[in-house]
């Protein structure tokens, strides 16, 4: 009884956190083969350049991680992405960046919640409605800008996305602040528990009076101001800002989100284990090439990342479920 | 015949007691569908009402209505001295009225102790719109919860979809009673429940009444009906046909009224 009680708790402790065990170790494993065979990879200006390339995504899903675990989904934040960005850049041109940056934010909140309210009215699948919104909003960005990039943005707000925070630049420190406080949110308030419980079972939540529409809107508004942030900080990093920004960046959210372990279905997930996954993803886009090979193979990596995953995680949850019902079976007889 | 079941069922005699809630004449549609029509009800404290009928005779409508799901077309609904004008699912709870549903209506994500504690977490301290959960006396309360119940729970913290079926009633009934002061509906509790998980049941529903709350008890079990109610309402074809003490009355004659069938041939 007494060994009973001690294998169940590191068992569980397993169960909870293998998930994330085993990004960790990959992510060091990586890491480790880049250090051998790559002595330049591992010096902190070039992992910061990595951090860099992985913020923008990074930060896209965070906001994907709250959705999806509320049961919820955003396809089109790539195109908010592209809007926003483009939007923060004209408005820099007429006015103060502090302006430039709350418009951006403020248009993506009013897309997002937008987005939610059309999902909450049809009660149509967040896919299909966001889908549409994905193609709406980049056409609306390459109208706005006649397919050319928006340039000559003042130098003050050029700046800003080139401010460093204890040597990080500006956007991987918004990443890593915004993800310590979706990380508080989803583990220590009412707010994320009420999420979790939206994405287990909503009916229920609605039973128990929680207020599910403000939630659900909220968590798109959310999202939306995410997404608005990050591309001002884009626009501002880069100077300008390109229709083309964040093309299939909801891909790369989404392939972040699961690798990192948030049930598509709902309910399930952790902020660590998404930035585990968007770190594991940045090394090795990042890796491939600094190694000499061709980059297309990352996407090939990528991918098989995030299949290889999804199964492993699969078939160990079909081998405990059949130990359970096993055991049960056994107490039972 | 029909005619005469609804003026019974309103002509109700005028309680001794103060009732805790009264539904004076409910009726609803559904489209073209008569679900309720002029159901009168009155609850009293610490009385078992087992609320019986055929499947769709309105029950789980009434359970609706009463829980402030669904709005009934025309009546009224009394708590005590109050008649709101339109009830809501958050002012039916404000009330103290809770259900526990047939298809437990539980996050099988989450752990027994955020289940019981769902939409009422003891909050340590808020800031604006973020209230920061109190994750021990959380568990201390339902943990306490559970346990009055009559069940113990190793793991507070596993996803309740692990739990066996009698656990996660008990669940799903600690979690009733946290808010529970006037009225608790059960829907259907020993529908999924093994002999000895029945018998459990039945004890916590006396139990809830004997703290003076009134209970609503729908159930097709009849075993179960005359084992703990002490009043049998029938439904049919949305209506009230039946309103009797538990213990004047006989299977027979409870299940004349619901189908209706024995009692057209003793007329």
């Amino acid at each position: 009884m007494a060994g009973n009680a001690i294998v169940p708790l590191w068992r569980r402790w397993l169960k909870d956190n293998g998930r994330n065990l085993g990004l960790a170790l990959a992510l060091g494993l990586a890491l480790l083969v880049l250090a051998v065979l790559s002595p330049k990879y591992m010096t902190f200006d070039n992992l910061v350049v990595v951090a860099l390339q992985m913020a923008f995504i990074g930060i896209a899903a965070l906001g994907t991680t709250h959705l999806v675990i509320g049961g919820n989904i955003d396809l089109s934040i790539g195109s908010l992405f592209a809007l926003t960005a483009v939007c923060a850049a004209m408005l820099a041109k007429v006015s103060p960046p502090f302006v430039a940056i709350l418009g951006a934010i403020l248009l993506g909140s009013a897309i997002g919640l937008l987005n939610g309210a059309l999902i909450w009215r049809v009660k149509l699948s967040p896919i299909i409605i966001t889908l549409g919104s994905l193609a709406i909003l980049r056409g609306v960005v390459l109208l706005l800008t006649g397919g050319y990039s928006v340039r000559g943005v003042p130098s003050l707000f050029g700046e800003i996305g080139q401010w460093r925070l204890v040597g990080l630049p500006l956007p991987v420190c918004t990443l890593l602040g915004l993800a310590a406080f979706a990380h508080f949110i989803l583990t220590h308030t009412t707010l994320g528990r009420h999420l979790f419980a939206i994405g287990g079972n909503r009916e229920a939540c609605e039973a128990a009076g929680i207020p599910v529409r403000r939630l659900v809107l909220g968590s798109f508004l959310i999202n939306g101001g995410i997404i608005g942030l990050s591309g001002a900080l884009a626009a501002s990093r880069f100077g300008s800002a390109s229709p083309s920004f964040g093309i299939a960046l909801e891909l790369d959210a989404i392939t972040a989100v699961l690798l990192g372990g948030v049930a598509f279905t709902g309910g399930e997930g952790n902020v660590l284990g998404v930035m585990l996954a968007v770190a594991l993803l940045g090394v090795i886009n990042s890796g491939i090439v600094s190694l000499g090979i061709d980059p297309n193979y990352a996407e090939v990596v990528k991918g098989a990342t995030l299949i290889a995953a999804v199964t492993l995680n699969q078939l160990s949850h079909e081998a405990r479920e059949q130990h359970r019902k096993r055991s049960a079976m056994r107490e039972l007889l | 015949m029909k005619s005469m079941a609804s003026d019974a069922a309103i002509s109700i005699p005028a309680p001794a007691r103060a009732a805790l809630m009264r539904c004076v004449g409910i009726s609803k549609f559904f489209g073209g569908v008569r679900a309720l029509h002029r159901v009168s009800l009155d609850l009293f404290p610490g009385e078992i009402v087992a609320l019986v009928g055929d499947n769709g005779a309105g029950k789980s409508t009434l359970v609706k209505i009463l829980s402030g799901i669904c709005q009934p077309d025309e009546g009224d609904l009394w708590f005590g001295e109050e008649r709101p004008q339109r009830l809501t699912a958050r002012q039916a709870r404000k009330f103290g009225v809770e259900t526990v549903y047939q298809h437990l209506s539980l996050c099988d994500n989450l752990g027994a102790a955020a289940n019981v504690m769902l939409g009422q977490e003891p909050v340590r301290w808020q800031l604006g719109p973020l209230r920061i959960l109190d994750e021990p006396r959380a568990r201390t309360e339902a943990m306490r919860r559970i346990g009055e119940v009559g069940v113990v729970l190793e793991d507070l913290n596993a996803p309740v979809r692990r739990l066996s079926g009698g656990q996660r009633q008990a669940v799903a009934i600690a979690r009733a009673m946290v808010n529970a002061h006037r009225l608790v509906m059960f829907d259907e509790p020993t529908a999924a429940l093994g002999v000895k998980q029945t018998h459990a049941t039945l004890e916590l529903i006396r139990r809830v009444a004997q703290q003076g709350i009134a209970v609503v008890l729908i159930s097709h079990n009849l075993d179960d009906v005359f084992a703990v109610s002490m009043r049998i309402v029938a439904l049919r074809h949305g209506q009230v046909c039946l309103n009797v003490p538990t213990e004047k009355t006989s299977r027979a004659t409870v299940v004349a009224a619901m189908t209706g069938v024995a009692l057209e041939g003793r007329e």
